[in-house]
């Protein structure tokens, strides 16, 4: 519902919302974050030019790999209008079931490759595991995916013992050590990922009746969408792609424990949002959240090149995300804010 | 063979975590309710307050917990925060409640705040308690005789310089360090770092290129040390942790780089992957803090001020609040390390009660 309506016509706030709208509004908002990273860009590059290395832009890429690939995940699930707080359960599922089916040094499975597809099969299924009770049991997504978080953490644990399980497998440490033209397999693997949930969500019908479901979820119902089953699929398809980013992250740091996530669902929803996929659903998509994750990881590693006090990178984080939010926030649909 | 007996090994370990995980998941007065009914009416409870048993550290520390109740033939409960001072202190107060103070307390609060009320708690019920790690500076065991028996710390600052004086000795006495801190306001990692500068003081040709903090946490010291290859270059030619888990994230971020084994790091805490790094010769040192020691001698010391083998108000202050003693662990005693204190289970002399006391903690 278009804002003005909400208020009588006229008013000077409406008339300033109005301006803003049509300065940035229409094609020119999507592209709002997109400004803000090359803005980041230049003017870490004029502070220290060493930024724009190829050296540089490699390792920015390793570090962006598995925020990327848990971004897409949770774009997905933030598309439909829900939330997910399961990513370090889901991830710490992943890691262990990974780790302990390749070589290691506790188990005496060697399953290789093997292990990927089970480790993906898992988390999506703990994803369909999400959505189910979501839509069955009527409970907020908020709510499923919190207890979520700390079962995946619970599990790992006692699985664990608390105990951390080192990689030996050769073939999985190499999607982080082994180079493909230059730069490591991971980040390959998260720009294939990047792809397919491009793909997914703009040219299957499961990916539009996502958009559908979070623009008016009562509309789709009233064209025929089977919300539920389009709400369990999007909960499985972001279980896999937390699979997928914990398969990374297990290869870039040569151990899993049950913490092995700790601290990226905080980064990963910075990003999404700060990319410009909308909380309330309907808006945004895969490209949004690389520019998200980019402007995030770019920023981390910006701060330290110039050499920002580490009492400081907080506070500036903070003043980051809500600049990105305040000028790339599409407030046209948005009748209130809350 | 050996990957097999291990895997046995770590499988009994993990049905031992699974009663404490049982524990904690269906409340832990009721799994005291499930057990057997004590063997005798006059041994205590021995109980371990720790934060959780998702860490490999706190893991070692309920094992060992579980060790000297068995040696002494008591019934052994663990309780864990998760994080929340209310959890731990409601949880501490049912069980004295339960046990109507018959029990002796090992406690490594989740704040140092919360060590006062439960230390409180405890000289109200009759039961004997001990402290680790953190409390409130001015919370003492003297003043609440005979009950609070002991506090026990780690002198974070001397371990602190002695990890950075080995790491200087590894670099060849000069060049330049990045150092990799906790959290910004954590007491323990600025203690740890204001050791680094000690040993930095005491080294004019070595200097600090930069301080950051990555919260403990291996994936932001990994992408840390990725961006200050970026900055410095070949100018690092050292790598000081405050931490282990960040010393794995350092030593991987310079393996995507070809660099591991070729720039020195070090770590602190002893933990597995790390006494493997020093193993393989990519580690300088950690140290350990036994956790397997502190989570049975924790219960042994206020465990036998209880059966009165010893006095608590005789003993001198230095065995009532003192630092303990790490365990440094480098390249000359990694293997027999690995052999004696991850491969098997430690032995532990839980009669010598003072043994690795080294000092008063410093006031203030």
């Amino acid at each position: 519902m278009p804002s003005h309506s909400v208020f009588p016509r006229g008013t000077p706030s409406v008339r300033a919302d109005g301006v803003l709208r049509r300065k940035l509004g229409g094609r020119l908002q999507p592209l709002v974050p997109v400004v803000v990273l090359l803005a980041l860009c230049i003017m870490i590059t004029a502070a220290n030019p060493r930024f724009l290395t190829w050296l540089n832009l490699v390792r920015i890429a390793a570090s962006a790999a598995v925020p990327l690939v848990l971004s897409l995940g949770l774009t997905v699930v933030v598309l439909l209008g829900s939330i997910d707080l399961s990513i370090e359960g889901t991830m710490a599922i992943g890691s262990i079931v990974l780790s302990l089916l390749v070589a290691n040094d506790v188990t005496s499975f060697r399953l290789g490759w093997l292990a990927l597809p089970i480790t993906l099969a898992a988390t999506a299924l703990v994803g369909a595991g999400n959505g189910l009770v979501h839509v069955w049991f009527r409970i907020p997504s908020f709510m499923v995916t919190l207890g979520t978080w700390f079962i995946g953490l619970g599990i790992a644990a006692v699985v664990l013992g608390g105990g951390t399980v080192r990689i030996l497998d050769p073939q999985i440490r190499g999607l982080a050590l082994a180079r493909f033209l230059g730069l490591p397999w991971l980040i390959w693997v998260a720009v294939g990922a990047l792809i397919l949930a491009w793909v997914i969500q703009n040219y299957t019908r499961l990916g539009r009746h996502m958009y559908a479901v979070g623009g008016d979820e009562n509309l789709a119902a009233l064209s025929g969408i089977r919300i539920r089953r389009v709400k369990v699929a999007a909960f499985a398809l972001a279980g896999a792609f937390y699979g997928l980013a914990s398969v990374l992250e297990v290869a870039q740091l040569g151990q899993a424990n049950a913490v092995s996530g700790e601290g990226r669902l905080f980064a990963t929803v910075t990003a999404v949002v700060v990319g410009g996929t909308s909380l309330t659903g309907g808006v945004g998509g895969p490209l949004n959240s690389l520019v998200g994750v980019l402007i995030v990881v770019v920023l981390a590693n910006g701060m330290i090149l110039i050499g920002v006090s580490p009492y400081l990178q907080a506070t500036i984080q903070g003043m980051m995300i809500i600049v990105a939010m305040a000028i790339g926030m599409d407030r046209r649909r948005t009748g209130i804010v809350k | 063979m050996e990957i097999g007996h291990r895997y046995a090994a770590s499988a009994i370990r993990r049905r031992d975590v699974l009663t404490g995980g049982a524990a904690i998941g269906l409340g832990s007065l009721m799994a005291m309710g499930r057990s057997a009914p004590a063997r005798s009416a006059a041994a205590p409870t021995l109980v371990n307050s720790i934060r959780s048993l998702s860490n490999p550290y706190h893991a070692t520390w309920n094992q060992g917990g579980q060790a000297f109740a068995k040696s002494v033939g008591a019934d052994y409960v663990v309780l864990v925060t998760e994080g929340s001072s209310q959890k731990g202190i409601a949880d501490i107060r049912a069980i004295l409640a339960k046990t109507g103070g018959n029990m002796v307390l090992n406690l490594d609060a989740n704040d140092s705040a919360d060590t006062r009320p439960i230390v409180e708690a405890c000289q109200e019920a009759k039961a004997h308690v001990l402290t680790q790690w953190s409390k409130s500076a001015d919370l003492h065991p003297w003043d609440h005789d005979p009950y609070y028996v002991a506090h026990i710390s780690y002198d974070n600052l001397k371990y602190g310089e002695g990890t950075g004086n080995a790491l200087i000795a590894a670099m060849g006495g000069k060049g330049g360090i990045v150092a990799l801190g906790g959290q910004i306001a954590n007491s323990t990692s600025i203690e740890r770092k204001q050791g680094l500068d000690k040993a930095l003081a005491a080294h004019p040709d070595v200097h600090l290129l930069d301080f950051q903090a990555a919260d403990w946490q291996s994936i932001k010291a990994h992408d840390t040390v990725s961006a200050w290859l970026t900055r410095f270059g070949s100018d690092i030619t050292g790598i000081w942790c405050a931490n282990d888990d960040m010393a794995i994230g350092t030593l991987e971020a310079l393996r995507a780089e070809g660099l591991v084994g070729k720039i020195p790091v070090c770590g602190i805490d002893g933990i597995k992957t790390a006494v493997d790094a020093i193993r393989a010769g990519e580690l300088v040192t950690t140290v350990s803090w036994d956790p397997f020691w502190q989570g049975a001698m924790g219960l042994s010391i206020p465990y036998h001020a209880r059966m009165g083998t010893f006095d608590p108000t005789k003993e001198p202050r230095d065995h009532r609040e003192f630092y303990s003693t790490g365990i440094v662990v480098d390249k000359t005693n990694a293997d027999a390390f690995y052999k004696n204190n991850i491969e098997t289970e430690p032995k532990v002399d839980f009669n010598d009660l003072w043994g690795r006391a080294s000092g008063q903690i410093r006031q203030g």
